[in-house]
């Protein structure tokens, strides 16, 4: 590879994991999130905790900015809030955004990793691999989204962090991780991993609704849809489709249009260009009130 | 259920002997070295044991007291996660953050073990059976009307044990308290509905107007109107729900209004008869009665701008039908028993009952539905006390010395009974009270029956059946424990009981033709019922009678007091609730949605008063009332009146556990006891306050930036105008 062939064909290098020409095949998972249902209640997250292993790190080594959610709900308030112009009160609520890793295709954690730890499945995820991680976190510097976490210590020998009875409590599907690695959401890979391989057993695809991710599965109001962005008939796809958002795009068409559109799906930091896989849906305000 | 039961680390043990073996333990914690266990090859499996593969199990949620349905999944023996049963009305297949750290309650390092007696300022364990005799030997020295019995909500066939053995010996004091209840609004909705608790169909209403009804947060039966809400939301043919929230301090619900209106707090039912006088479509008594209720003098006393009231009234003009909702945020004043009925007011005027307040089901068997309580029973339990009338306590599900207002003095009048049982989970405050503890079996080691106290569609009984072995030997299940209990007075009538299953068991297939059993074979209703894990009933729907409740109406309007100028608003925190939960560390490490603090009690004040007060976050402040004073940290927060602070309850435990003890500070202590005049139930919100600080300061842990909630240049959150968007084309 010349540096000149590099150079002229910089934006198929760079494309690597994005789509149009080598498109994911028979998998791309993705996920839908709908501000305007989700109410920030927070099941996500301790869903999450429960599937997935993640250690609780106490008071103390939260307030250093240690804490483990893969999936954290933010929390914002309208700009001008208590600025000059802008109420004291928040008078239209408050905005809650779930989280957690966008499963890039073109991950800038990805790039920078000096050891290939984290990289891109077949069926688009953005995978950690634990043993072969060394802990450099240079990743987690170069995540636009802060969502990965890395292990400052040793959880599992951590007083208070699984005390006897609680190991027992551990999902055997999922490694508990060791001192000096990074970790970050998976899309519960390993449920999808199991439903896998029961339809290739049965010589099929998976259908949509057939793997529900942890949050999705605990979420009250049915704020999460997760699928298979390949399969037509997935809820996913057809949510994607209705708001004209494409997975390979920096930019989409619908935002060029003149005046705006009357859909509501955005990718977050999008023109980054790191392609993320999860679309979130605006919240919606009553304008007559 | 199952009759294995073993964890990783034997499991680990055994495969290094080098065979495809499995531990099998009679419960739990013993191990292969010490010789308590054997070793059986995995072709001997119970049944459903199927090495690396989950097996779910269909049972009831007992975080609180919704009855959402779960479905546990168990691989080897141990329960790992829960998930919501689809088939419930209820929750239809989701759970809250609460109902998914039930594991942590069941596996909580802090869980009793062991009977334990008094021995000065320590439990020393003891057997069953000293234990029983002890209690018989107890009650043979008093008679029924020396002893007292509170618990929290109860229903099932638990309840119908405890009234049993109750008046096995004349027993007519059991107190039913539930610390955080709508108390006030079940009396209020019983007058102006007939039922004390209908059902609301927030998905049916175009408008949802609430007064400090936290339905998405803590209210009643959160999951439940969370899947409403998605639908009120997503709209009837494509007109969106708009949902407006009136009250003092912001709750999660009030954070997801459209519109969310602060007002003075205890002025909410001004707002109602003011709305209803904006309305100008009431007449006769009602017409009358809001005459004085002008925008003007309601925008007086509310501080709720005149604009805002008729844009309100606009609204709930234009579309209907609507549903208005109260609170706990309506009721917990002296007059909150008047605010509740101004608000149910506003429904009958708007025509909304029989539309979005339909009458609920109720299942057939009246000695299985929930007892409910709220504070006006511990405050008789405490006069008792305090009287010395009581010589002999039982303490079951109910924390009162976390609880009960600082005012009543609950712990110091308990120490007035000669003997005390508490039967409990772990050592909370009051267990620590105690001269016996009797150590409970967790919700997914125990079976029990329970009949929701909201019904959402038809009527449902729900079964909690064991999800795996028990993880220590010395623990019992309630129902156990009140038939042996039974057994020491009526020996005859439960013979037949060998144990609560069996009393369970034969209890529901005598009644199995009413239960929807048919002519089944005895056995198949059972194992369909375990199977289902909820038995759905028709049950009895009685007809709501709408009527209008003007007489003796009266809304006093705030009064200053120089002495302690703040209001103090005890806020109800989605995870911790009333502090119960507490030591379940998912929970302490589960961010408030609105501040994002974690592990640690805090008040908020508005930043205009925080600036005239000098105050900024992370000072450590005294909050002092007539009746105590506590100190924590504070922040910052826009949605809270300037006249009123808020402080979240569940922290400031001084017992329960490592998770729990230590953090943060309890606002019941401050509280003062003034009651609704009415019902007699605690005025939550009444106590006055004056704040002041002590010159110490903290960091404040939270998830959110030292740049605080705001977002700067790029869009993260995005949010767009009904004007500006097209929800029908949506999937």
């Amino acid at each position: 590879m010349s540096v000149n062939n590099l150079l002229e064909n910089w934006s198929q290098f760079r494309h690597a994991h994005p789509v149009d020409d080598k498109p994911h095949d028979p998998y791309k998972w993705a996920m839908t999130i709908d501000l305007d249902t989700c109410s920030g209640c927070n099941a996500c997250s301790v869903a999450c905790y429960a599937e997935n292993n993640i250690p609780v790190v106490g008071k103390e080594k939260y307030a250093h900015g240690q804490v483990m959610h893969w999936i954290r709900i933010e929390h914002y308030w309208d700009e001008d809030l208590g600025e000059e112009g802008g109420s004291e009160f928040p008078e239209q609520g408050a905005q809650f955004l779930p989280m957690m890793c966008q499963q890039c295709e073109a991950a800038p954690c990805e790039t920078v990793c000096p050891v290939g730890a984290t990289n891109h499945t077949a069926d688009g995820l953005n995978s950690q691999v634990y043993n072969r991680c060394i802990g450099s976190r240079y990743c987690s510097a170069n995540c636009p989204y802060k969502v990965r976490y890395f292990n400052w210590y040793d959880y599992p020998t951590t007083d208070d962090v699984w005390p006897a009875e609680m190991t027992q409590q551990l999902n055997p599907d999922v490694t508990v991780r060791g001192k000096g690695v990074m970790e970050k959401c998976t899309f519960c890979i390993q449920r999808l991993h199991a439903v896998k391989g029961t339809a290739k057993n049965e010589g099929r695809l998976v259908r949509d609704g057939e793997v529900q991710v942890a949050c999705q599965e605990a979420c009250p109001t049915d704020a999460i849809s997760f699928g298979n962005l390949i399969d037509p008939e997935s809820r996913v796809h057809k949510q994607w489709k209705a708001q004209q958002v494409e997975l390979d795009k920096d930019k989409q068409l619908k935002d060029e249009k003149e005046g705006g559109t009357d859909l509501r799906g955005y990718r977050i930091l999008e023109n980054m260009r790191p392609y993320p896989s999860v679309m979130y849906l605006e919240r919606v305000r009553e304008s007559a009130i | 259920m199952m009759d294995s039961g073993f964890d990783r680390r034997d499991f680990l043990k055994v495969m290094g002997w080098g065979g495809a073996a499995v531990a099998l333990s009679g419960c739990g914690n013993t191990s292969i070295e010490d010789g308590k266990e054997t070793v059986a090859p995995y072709v001997e499996a119970a049944d459903y044991v199927i090495p690396g593969i989950g097996v779910y199990y269909n049972s009831s949620c007992a975080q609180c007291d919704a009855g959402c349905s779960i479905n546990g999944r168990v691989r080897e023996g141990r329960v790992l996660k829960l998930e919501g049963n689809p088939a419930s009305a209820i929750n239809r297949g989701r759970t809250c953050g609460l109902g998914q750290a039930g594991v942590q309650h069941h596996y909580n390092p802090d869980r009793v073990r062991e009977p334990l007696l008094r021995n000065g300022d320590k439990g020393e364990a003891i057997s069953w059976d000293q234990a029983y005799a002890l209690i018989a030997d107890k009650l043979s020295e008093v008679s029924g009307e020396e002893i007292a019995f509170v618990s929290g909500g109860v229903s099932g066939h638990l309840k119908v044990l405890m009234e049993n053995y109750l008046s096995s010996f004349g027993c007519k004091n059991h107190f039913v308290y539930e610390a955080l209840a709508p108390g006030v609004v079940r009396a209020a909705n019983k007058k102006a509905y007939g039922v004390e608790m209908p059902r609301y169909n927030i998905d049916k209403a175009k408008v949802v107007l609430s007064f400090g009804a936290d339905f998405l947060g803590s209210w009643v039966s959160p999951v439940h109107f969370s899947q409403q809400y998605a639908k009120f939301r997503k709209g009837v043919d494509g007109q969106r729900g708009t949902l407006i929230q009136v009250e003092s301090k912001m709750t999660l619900t009030g954070a997801n209004a459209d519109r969310w209106v602060h007002l003075r707090p205890g002025t909410e039912g001004i707002l109602a008869m003011g709305i209803i006088n904006a309305l100008g479509t009431a007449k006769g008594d009602i017409a009358a009665a809001v005459a004085g209720y002008d925008r003007a003098f309601v925008s007086k006393e509310t501080g709720v701008p005149a604009g805002q009231i008729d844009k309100i009234a606009a609204m709930l003009k234009l579309r209907s039908p609507s549903l208005v909702l109260a609170g706990s945020a309506a009721e917990g004043y002296a007059h909150g028993s008047q605010n509740a009925d101004a608000i149910n007011l506003l429904n009958y005027v708007l025509g909304n009952v029989g539309k979005t307040i339909e009458a609920a089901a109720t299942v057939p068997f009246p000695q299985m539905a929930p007892a409910t309580g709220n504070t006006a029973a511990l405050k008789s339990l405490n006069d008792g006390l305090a009287a010395g009338r009581y010589k002999v306590l039982f303490n079951y599900a109910a924390n009162p010395v976390f609880t009960a207002p600082g005012a009543m003095s609950f712990k110091e009048n308990m120490a007035k009974a000669d003997f005390k049982v508490v039967f409990a989970h772990y050592i909370d405050e009051t267990a620590l009270q105690a001269d016996l503890v009797l150590p409970l079996d967790s919700a997914l080691e125990d079976w029990g029956t329970q009949v929701p106290e909201y019904m959402a569609d038809g009527a449902q009984i729900n079964i909690q059946q064991p999800l795996m072995e028990k993880l220590h030997a010395n623990t019992r299940g309630m129902g156990d424990i009140l038939l042996a209990l039974l057994k020491q007075r009526q020996a005859e009538d439960y013979k037949n009981y060998e144990d609560y299953y069996a009393y369970l068991r034969a209890a529901m297939v005598q009644n199995k033709a009413a239960l929807g059993g048919g002519s089944a074979d005895d056995d198949a209703f059972w194992n369909e019922t375990l199977t289902d894990g909820i038995i759905k009933l028709e049950g009895k729907v009685t007809a709501l009678s709408a009527k209008p409740n003007v007489v003796g109406l009266k809304l006093p309007t705030p009064m200053e007091n120089d002495e302690f100028p703040l209001q103090l608003i005890p806020s109800v925190n989605i995870s911790l609730r009333d502090g119960r939960h507490s030591n379940q560390p998912w929970l302490q490490e589960s961010p408030d949605p609105l501040t994002t603090i974690v592990w640690d009690s805090w008040v908020e004040i508005h930043p205009k008063k925080a600036a005239e007060l000098h105050i900024s976050e992370g000072d450590i402040v005294e909050i002092t009332s007539k009746t105590g004073s506590i100190k924590t940290q504070a922040y910052l927060f826009p949605g809270i009146h300037p006249e009123a602070i808020s402080i979240p309850i569940g922290q400031g435990h001084e017992a329960l556990g490592r998770y729990a003890k230590g953090y943060g500070a309890n606002p019941f202590h401050i509280m003062d006891a003034i009651f609704d005049e009415e019902t007699g139930e605690l005025a939550m919100h009444e106590t006055r306050v004056k704040i002041s600080k002590t010159g110490q300061r903290v960091i404040v842990v939270k998830d959110e930036s030292s740049a605080g909630a705001k977002q700067i240049r790029e869009k993260i959150a995005g949010r767009v105008s009904t004007d500006d968007v097209d929800l029908t084309k949506e999937v």
